[in-house]
């Protein structure tokens, strides 16, 4: 249920070139004489999928100001001609960590969610369009009430089977009050909102928890007795960016902020890098994200149970040195982990499959790209685990997980 | 051919200082940049974004440096392409020294030529004493910092 150069050729230039970077040499300058190389354009690749009751995958993806939805019925072998979710076009996030999200609520509606940003850096709005029909989208709305021009973003969208839907984003209200009454506060905020009704409509918004990281995506899943969960970068006094989990009671309030993680990365910035959790049919909670420990910035995969001690049952490193953006999921009894690694030259797209609740792992290479590329994303159809993956020279990419 | 190209290039070359645009980074002008025989005077190299609100302390302290001892040379890198927003955020702090910003290479390889340890947590400042010396700092940097790595004084 969880949604998730140009360059020139030729003697006569090299000779140049050559002859300029003398000069800049002689001048000190030659670290700033950087000729020859392209403009890059943001490659805003950040897409979520899912696949559909009826097997077919769905990819939500930015094109221009819409967000667009792309379908395949034979495991991405081919595409049919995308559609908009938004009529009228507006700004939409699609870099890794914010990026479109999509899921179908338990009546079946489709739902894709997304944060819109406005001129002014750092803010947006998160924003919410459903389908009845998987074709047709109601114009979107806006999932909060708080209209100021300040941050609500990196949402996450979980569905409930009792057709609740929850978004929960990084909101900046309280920060904002702080700065205006001139007192410290410490990162941001987490809000959430619910609806009841499917994604039809939404009730006020409301405080889940202070302190958040400030643009690190959050996630979310459901617990073992269907309470739902969400995670997120916190920030712990001083400064130590480790990640918090809370429960949702009936009503939708927080029954408590727990510490998730003990790495103590302490930093006065912004990591990127936001976790992801999911919890198996046994109820065990797993969870993966990226941290400093000890100096050294890890990918790390453990088990968040409960014991009181501070520790992370089976905390591991996952991949090598440059791991990044890990993605986790459950089904059919086992844990897949999928993650990207640039290894010097090019960047690759890694795996690993548990089928004993996380205390081994298989590894996996699936693929390697040498241009720009989203984040990993793993889902799942039914028992089944999928590696999905979005390059800027390869497009859309579905590996199925042994 | 010869002639014709050399006004491209310096046209290229001088991008950073003589207008608003910055100029490309790809993964073998970041290695360069970021090596310290490549720095013959104190300088710094920045790293920031145009969502990192912690980067804006970074450059405030900077442009005040930069101000208050000429010998200190800053350099800025957008850790994200060249767009419309970049050059608003970055003009109120009068850096004088050259700009870059992302080039069309993988981001991932010009992060990996930039700092092979870098997770890509931003702001993070690279600190040169222009006799061979680097220091790198993650996150908000104090004028002590500076101080201690290029041997300068504010």
């Amino acid at each position: 249920m969880r949604a998730d150069i140009k360059t020139f050729a030729g003697h006569a230039l090299a000779r140049s070139l050559v002859l300029g970077l003398g000069l800049f040499a002689t001048l000190g300058f030659a670290a700033d004489a950087m000729p020859g190389m392209a403009k890059g354009a943001r490659p805003e690749l950040g897409t979520s999928a899912v696949f559909a009751p009826d097997g077919s995958l769905l990819v939500a993806a930015r094109q221009g100001e819409h967000v667009m939805i792309y379908r395949s019925a034979d495991e991405g072998k081919t595409w049919s001609a995308p559609s908009a979710v938004n009529a009228q076009p507006e700004a939409i996030s699609a870099d890794g960590e914010n990026r479109p999200k999509i899921a179908f609520a338990a009546d079946g509606g489709l739902l894709v969610s997304w944060t819109h940003p406005f001129p002014k850096p750092n803010t947006g709005s998160v924003r919410l369009a459903r389908s009845a029909d998987g074709q047709r989208f109601s114009p979107p709305l806006t999932v909060h009430q708080d209209t100021a021009i300040i941050t609500h973003r990196f949402e996450s969208m979980l569905t409930l089977p009792d057709n609740r839907v929850i978004l929960a984003w990084i909101d900046k209200r309280d920060l904002e009050s702080a700065k205006a009454s001139k007192t410290a506060y410490r990162g941001a905020a987490i809000y959430a909102a619910i609806s009841t009704d499917g994604g039809r409509s939404f009730q006020p918004e409301y405080k889940l928890a202070d302190h958040s990281c400030e643009c690190c995506r959050v996630t979310s899943a459901i617990d073992r007795d269907g309470a739902p969960l969400f995670m997120w970068r916190h920030v712990y006094a001083p400064n130590e960016r480790d990640h918090a989990i809370t429960r949702l009671k009936p009503d939708g309030t927080a029954e408590s902020v727990q510490r998730a993680t003990f790495d103590r990365w302490k930093v006065d910035g912004c990591p990127h890098h936001g976790p992801s959790l999911v919890v198996d049919e046994k109820g065990v909670r797993h969870a993966v994200w990226f941290n400093q420990k000890d100096g050294e910035g890890r990918v790390f995969y453990g088990r968040l149970e409960i014991s009181g001690k501070n520790e992370i049952a089976g905390q591991r490193t996952i991949g090598g040195p440059r791991a990044a953006h890990a993605d986790i999921v459950a089904a059919g009894g086992k844990l897949a982990i999928a993650w990207k690694e640039f290894d010097g030259e090019r960047t690759q797209l890694r795996a690993m499959v548990s089928a004993d609740g996380g205390h081994s792992f298989t590894d996996i290479a699936l693929a390697s790209t040498d241009g720009a590329s989203d984040q990993a994303r793993v889902i799942r159809r039914k028992d089944q685990l999928f590696t999905f993956w979005r390059t800027e020279k390869e497009g859309f990419r579905l590996f199925p997980l042994p | 051919m010869t002639r014709r190209l050399f006004p491209l290039f310096f046209l290229l070359a001088a991008g950073p200082l003589a207008a608003a645009d910055f100029t490309p980074l790809d993964r073998l002008a970041a290695k360069r940049l970021l090596s310290p025989e490549s720095h013959r005077q104190a300088t710094i190299v920045a790293l920031w974004s145009s969502d990192c609100n912690y980067c804006k302390k970074n450059l405030k302290l900077l442009s005040s440096l930069a101000k208050s001892n000429n010998k200190l040379r800053v350099i800025t890198v957008a850790a994200e392409p060249e767009s419309a927003q970049l050059w608003p955020l970055l003009k109120p702090y009068a850096l004088g020294g050259p700009r870059y910003a992302y080039g069309s290479d993988n981001p991932e390889a010009i992060a990996y030529a930039i700092d092979a340890k870098w997770g890509g947590e931003l702001p993070r400042t690279f600190l040169f004493d222009g006799r061979g010396g680097k220091e790198v700092v993650a996150g908000v940097i104090s004028t002590a910092t500076v101080e201690k790595a290029t041997g300068l004084r504010f």
